[in-house]
């Protein structure tokens, strides 16, 4: 039985041209999953340090990419790396939650869907999801911050389509439940204020 | 399909894979969001490892040939030897394989013979012993699990210690590029010249037998140390190192000209093989002080606050100065008491520069203590 050939633009392809010490094609790979190595730094790190990161992730994976057995596994292998980065981070870091790159207005009105759009409501909204569990969280990042479709999601981490699924419909209906709670909790601080 | 099921079944398609009809909740999460979304992130400079076996074409060139073949037989024989020899563990062959790393020959002499230096070929590096490459060939070794050393040709080193938290290496001579991804201050290297220091997690280190050398980090940063010196190198920066004396003055590698000229004036200037005291001596460090005050930028910071420690009393007044003017001192840190070099404040001033924090290396320091008088030594600090 005859092998079917492998794509040379596939990601088999690239890994193992990276394991030869091809720079460019190891290139093609941080195109191709820059924005899932972002998103899993970005459910755990804040914002501003993630960039910075990223870039750690792949210095750290490139020398390492030879220990890399089954090519196939190369985004979960590349999205370990970024939960240890994070993790390594958290250790040499005090964690600090997001904060809003505008000062927040004591004032401010609670957030309704709606209204969803300063940067202050954003921060929070991140952090409203890295308070998810993590399998929720991760995968809400990449789907609804990093445009990632579920297909690609699944693609992309070798999760299961299923699994990719049922984190996404869970975890949206767990942030609906927060983001409602949140509402709430701002109407009532509001009213307190007014009567204040 | 009722009405509601059919709306449900499209909002869930939508959360899929953006297809259906759009669920404005999530529409709206996706717009506020979109601020953290990666874009136009540029991938860093990937350097070149030499990740697989480089396998030559010198054999199959051989052999096409009967009488190259006949001709070169003694040659690889000998070769074989001297080989054998270079790449031979030497000094404690007893020791448990449990401690020791892997040896991988990534580049050998066009002229060895398989069996003997084969690309790929692996062997034991273990405590005690030394590893040396010849003029031709590379190796790449596994730190343990925490990290990878690429050897380039014609350099000897030595595994002085493998446990748990504690990876130590002595260069003594030839250039390593070592990528670690340990927790910071677990890895440690050795040189002739400075004394211990942790790095950050990808720099090339270079000496030479007299312990004369460089250091340049490529992510994360570095601590060096030799006797009374200290030297931060963060990535992007460099220093030299020199017998006796140690590190030099850290600079960036995009620094102007004039400064990294001055800096490598100031540095031999101090080195322990000239007279410290000789007019010529102190005209030259005093040029070298003036030429990088004024070619300083705010970058030049690294630079600036290293030299504090290292001029003399009369001339850190205006090295206070020019550094205060670039990064102003932060609350607390007072110039009488960094004219007296009090640690603290210039360890509190550090940090404001944003390189690293001083009190990691400063953990390290102490943990180490003890191991780290000597000989010099290079420790791994956290990428920032």
């Amino acid at each position: 039985m005859e092998t079917p050939a492998i794509p040379h633009d596939s990601d088999a392809a690239l890994v193992a041209a990276s394991q030869q010490g091809d720079t460019d094609a190891f290139g093609q790979l941080y195109q191709r999953y820059v924005r899932l190595v972002h998103g899993v730094l970005l459910a755990r790190v804040r914002s501003t340090e993630v960039e910075d990161l990223v870039q750690d992730v792949f210095l750290r994976a490139l020398p390492r990419l030879r220990d890399l057995r089954d090519a196939s596994r190369f985004g979960s292998w590349l999205a370990t790396i970024a939960r240890n980065i994070a993790t390594d981070h958290h250790r040499r870091v005090q964690t600090q939650p997001e904060s809003p790159t505008d000062s927040a207005d004591p004032d401010e009105q609670p957030m309704k869907s709606s209204s969803l759009g300063t940067s202050s409501e954003a921060a929070e909204i991140l952090e409203c999801i890295r308070s998810l569990p993590e399998a929720y969280s991760e995968t809400l990042i990449l789907r609804i911050v990093e445009g990632m479709t579920g297909p690609e999601i699944s693609a992309r981490t070798g999760l299961s389509p299923g699994s990719v699924r049922v984190n996404l419909h869970r975890g949206m209906q767990q942030l609906r439940q927060k983001l409602t709670q949140r509402e709430s909790r701002g109407a009532i601080e509001s009213k307190n204020r007014t009567i204040g | 399909m009722n009405e509601r099921y059919k709306k449900q079944a499209e909002y869930n398609e939508y959360l899929w894979d953006g297809s259906g009809k759009p669920d404005s909740e999530i529409r709206a999460l996706e717009q506020v969001l979109e601020q953290f979304r990666a874009t136009n992130l540029t991938p860093p400079a990937f350097p070149r490892l030499d990740l697989a076996p480089q396998h030559s074409s010198w054999w199959q060139g051989i052999s096409s040939n009967g009488r190259t073949l006949r001709f070169t037989a003694a040659t690889l024989t000998l070769a074989a030897i001297t080989i054998g020899l270079l790449l031979s563990l030497r000094e404690s062959p007893s020791l448990p394989n449990k401690s020791g790393w892997s040896v991988e020959l990534t580049k050998a002499q066009p002229e060895s013979p398989p069996g003997v230096s084969t690309p790929g070929k692996k062997t034991q590096l273990q405590i005690g012993q030394a590893f040396e490459t010849d003029s031709s060939s590379k190796a790449s070794i596994a730190v343990a699990d925490i990290g990878r050393l690429e050897v380039e040709p014609s350099t000897r080193l030595r595994l002085l210690q493998s446990s748990q938290g504690h990876k130590r290496v002595a260069l003594d001579h030839g250039t390593i590029q070592a990528t670690i991804w340990a927790p910071p201050g677990e890895f440690v290297m050795d040189t002739p010249s400075a004394t211990a220091v942790d790095l950050g997690c990808m720099y090339t280190l270079r000496v030479d037998e007299s312990g004369r050398g460089l250091l340049h980090t490529t992510l994360g940063w570095v601590g060096f140390q030799s006797g009374g010196h200290e030297s931060f190198i963060p990535a992007g920066a460099a220093a030299a190192i020199y017998p006796r004396t140690g590190p030099g003055l850290p600079y960036f590698e995009k620094a102007t000209d004039a400064l990294r000229t001055a800096v490598a004036q100031f540095d031999s200037a101090n080195d322990a093989s000239n007279d410290p005291g000789s007019d010529a001596v102190t005209a030259q460090r005093a040029t070298a002080v003036r030429i990088i005050l004024r070619a300083a930028e705010s970058r030049d910071a690294l630079t600036l606050w290293h030299l504090l420690p290292r001029v003399s009393e009369s001339d850190r007044p205006t090295v206070y100065s020019r550094l205060a003017a670039l990064v102003p001192p932060p609350p607390g840190v007072t110039r009488e008491g960094i004219l007296r070099l009090d640690r603290a404040m210039l360890d509190s001033w550090w940090n404001t520069l944003d390189l690293g924090d001083i009190g990691l290396w400063r953990r390290f320091e102490q943990g180490w203590s003890g191991s780290l008088a000597g000989s010099g030594t290079v420790r791994k600090l956290a990428p920032k």
